[in-house]
């Protein structure tokens, strides 16, 4: 198995070696290499979309916690149409917003519109807890697959740096263009693989034994039902939930966090260095909401099932082997690429990032287009490098970072709302909402609680209180105290560039909802899908279709009724997106933007870049050779 | 047909390597499976994946307003025709897979050959389509007329 393993391993390496070498061949100007020449074609925006979202999830964890959790779980796969929503809101606008100011970056465009250095700062956050603990974990647990599944043969290490090394030298050699062919290619296998072996294991393997017995949950948990709406525990750490943890408040608070990949610094860099097609609406309903969301919803629980039943992963690949090796090594190779999705792609678009945000604009101002792409290799390699030794050696760390990421990006969905649609969200606004919501994350998560309690005393209560997900405690405070301050500031010094961008905004995409009733039907439906898909009302779900009310009698629909439930509002879920982005041309680029603005004229000297000569002509030294 | 740009060539040439890397390996995997303990079934199932990914092909060379290029078009029968090569030789040599897996592939492989000159008849007219082949016509003639290639230009 060791050999075939690498050999398909090797193949698939080759293979973006392959992609990398003729995209950095193409490459015309110096600068591309940074940003692709912001023509990044529309199906990498299509299919990187999906798995970068399958990735983020963590598709080797994702399976483990529904063969654990059964079908209550299943509800975070629903909770991926969120991502299509809020991808649906903001990024066309985001888009749009950058081809008028020719900023690159959301740091940059954040960072401009609310004329605000701390938000530069917070972005730089982010972006490195995507780019190296959320970076890490994925490597570490790619290392640990291949370390299990080859008995050993390939210690942890060794695959952790070989896979490291072989992505960075794809992302070195083509830049972001070839990561991001790169990246879009394994989405697409990891997306075509999933359903292979759903298929599979449905009808060779268990010959779908999980429609009848459903997932064979332990330890209390109840089996393929939602334990409640809410748990009034003090969270995981201080006491346990009775029947699980993931109720439907635990299931809609996480799905919110899942909307932080969309307002991510590396998704919308995705997204703004994309040529202007269709891409945007087609991606968002048909690949995130529609396969990515559906085949999770519909093969997570067959693999969940036969996971469950063996005890373990390793012991479900194991059972493959005994049928194929190479059908278990296809497994293993399908977890595998989804981590490395995370990896190519975190990395990779934080490195281009670093590059735009940092490098040009405070390190080394004004360099020219073959300095920059040095300093983005450089970037590169001290990325993986931070990668590779953090998923090594300090695999937990990596963890326990990484669990604060989404949650705090979904944290600046205010501002991007701000920066979208709502021009009176100021940024003392923002800037309040982001500190108060982000406290409520840092000490609703592993993190802030271990740091507190070691510095201190033990709180009363651990993380995820009252079952409500990190992202759900943050965003709460942050919304409120983010309108309020609004309210009083909105009129504030800035309003001037902020008014600047949504003029130009009705200038060349004016927003089209239609009449007034339509507008009022799309977002009530919204609201109402979230209430009964996510929310309280998913609760419905555990009996509705084996104990119908009316009916008066137990049926037996043949699968668990929560899935059903599920299922019906995937479809429900992906004909909103479909609505909002399509008909309600939320991501549909019906012309290209005219006209530039600039959204600082005014020259203010606190945020003028520092110039650092004695960094400029070290590099000089080095790349004039 | 308007000429593709250099990044546009690039990007569809990266799209096509994708979607056959996505439809080669669940294939293989089927092929394995097929070959041991899964029988015709899953042979019949690879080759379902394989004309997928030809269908995938098609559907880039119409987003893109392309046709197969010359390097595809002879990647693509050199692997149709190794491959049934081989299926002949181990038919003739090895007489468990023959007994065992002599149908399945004879259907995989004629459905194969047949979807591909549906698609020719489909795309150029059944005359054409004969044209793009009819080597003895261009040796007599002395050069290959380049409108008569089945290969469109990207």
């Amino acid at each position: 198995m060791t050999s075939l393993l690498v050999s398909i391993l090797v193949i698939v390496a080759v293979f973006g070696l392959y992609l990398a070498t003729i995209s950095g061949r193409h490459t015309q100007q110096a600068s591309d290499f940074v940003d692709g020449g912001q023509s990044l074609p529309p199906w990498v925006i299509i299919f990187a979309g999906a798995g970068i979202t399958l990735a983020s999830l963590s598709l080797s964890d994702h399976l483990v916690l529904l063969s654990t959790f059964g079908l209550q779980y299943n509800q975070v796969a629903v909770g991926i149409i969120c991502v299509a929503l809020v991808a649906a809101l903001t990024q066309k606008r985001l888009w749009l917003a950058s081809r008028l100011t020719s900023l690159r970056t959301l740091g940059d465009l954040l960072g401009d519109y609310f004329g605000s250095t701390t938000l530069r700062i917070f972005m730089l956050v982010l972006l490195f807890l995507f780019t190296i603990p959320f970076a890490a974990m994925a490597l570490s647990q790619a290392g640990e697959l291949v370390d299990a599944s080859t008995a050993g043969d390939i210690p942890s290490g060794l695959a952790i740096w070989a896979i490291a090394f072989a992505l960075f030298v794809c992302s070195v050699i083509g830049g972001w263009r070839g990561t991001a062919y790169f990246v879009a290619a394994q989405s697409l296998l990891v997306l075509a693989l999933l359903l292979f072996f759903g298929g599979f294991t449905g009808f060779t393997v268990g010959k779908l034994a999980f429609t009848a017995g459903g997932i064979a949950t332990t330890g209390g948990v109840l089996p393929d039902m939602i334990p409640g709406v809410i748990q009034f525990t003090a969270g995981i750490g201080k006491e346990l939930p009775i029947g699980g943890i993931w109720t439907t408040f635990a299931g809609l608070t996480f799905a919110l966090s899942l909307g932080g990949i969309a307002i991510s610094p590396g998704f919308s860099f995705l997204g703004m260095t994309s040529k202007p097609h269709r891409g945007f609406a087609f991606g968002q309903v048909w690949m995130i909401a529609g396969v990515a969301a559906g085949a999770l919803i519909l093969v997570g629980p067959i693999l969940a099932g036969e996971i469950a039943a063996g005890g373990s992963l390793t012991a479900f690949t194991a059972r493959l082997a005994s049928l194929d090796q190479m059908v278990a090594v296809g497994f293993i190779v399908l977890l595998v690429a989804a981590s490395q999705i995370a990896v190519a792609f975190f990395a990779g678009s934080g490195a281009s990032i670093c590059t735009v945000e940092l490098t040009s604009r405070y390190i080394v101002p004004g360099m020219d287009q073959r300095t920059t792409r040095f300093a983005a290799r450089v970037t590169l390699a001290l990325v993986y490098g931070a990668v590779a030794i953090a998923a090594s050696y300090a695999p937990l760390g990596a963890t326990i970072f990484s669990s604060l990421t989404l949650s705090l990006s979904v944290q600046l969905l205010p501002a991007v709302l701000g920066l979208c649609w709502v021009r009176w969200i100021s940024r003392s606004g923002v800037l309040t909402g982001l500190i108060v919501g982000g406290l409520f994350v840092v000490f609703t998560e592993s993190f802030g609680l271990a740091l507190f309690e070691r510095l201190f005393i033990d709180l009363p209560w651990g993380r995820w209180p009252l079952s409500v997900h990190s992202a759900g405690w943050g965003l709460i405070p942050n919304f409120a105290a983010c309108l309020l301050v609004s309210l009083f500031t909105r009129s504030g010094a800035e309003r001037d560039r902020r008014d600047r961008l949504h003029d130009a905004f009705e200038k060349s995409q004016p927003a089209r909802n239609g009449n007034p009733a339509a507008t009022t039907a799309k977002w009530s439906l919204t609201l109402l899908w979230a209430f009964f898909a996510l929310g309280p009302g998913a609760i419905l779900g555990n009996k509705f279709f084996s104990e119908p009310i009316f009916a008066g009698t137990v049926v037996a629909p043949g699968v668990p009724s929560l899935l059903i439930w599920q299922v019906l509002f995937w479809f429900v879920g992906v004909f909103i997106v479909w609505w909002l982005a399509y008909q309600g041309r939320l991501s549909v680029i019906d012309q290209l933007p005219r006209h530039q603005i600039n959204l600082v004229p005014d020259v203010n000297p606190l945020f003028e870049p520092t110039t650092t000569p004695w960094i400029a002509r070290l590099l000089d030294r080095v790349t004039g050779r | 047909m308007t000429p593709l740009g250099p990044n546009e060539t690039l990007d569809r040439h990266a799209l096509v390597m994708a979607c056959w890397l996505a439809a080669a390996l669940p294939a293989a995997f089927l092929f394995d499976y097929g070959f041991g303990q899964g029988g015709a079934p899953y042979l019949l199932s690879g080759f379902a994946i394989i004309l997928a990914g030809f269908v995938a092909h098609v559907i880039v060379n119409a987003v893109y307003g392309t046709g197969f290029s010359p390097r595809e078009l002879g990647l693509g029968l050199i692997i149709y025709g190794f491959g049934l090569v081989l299926f002949v030789a181990l038919s003739l040599v090895g007489a468990p897979l023959a007994a065992h897996n002599f149908m399945p592939l004879s259907v995989g492989f004629i459905t194969t050959g047949a979807v591909v000159i549906f698609y020719l008849i489909i795309r150029y007219g059944a005359r054409q389509a004969f044209e793009g082949f009819d080597a003895i016509r261009d040796f007599r003639s002395g050069d290959r007329d380049p409108a008569r290639s089945t290969g469109g230009s990207e």
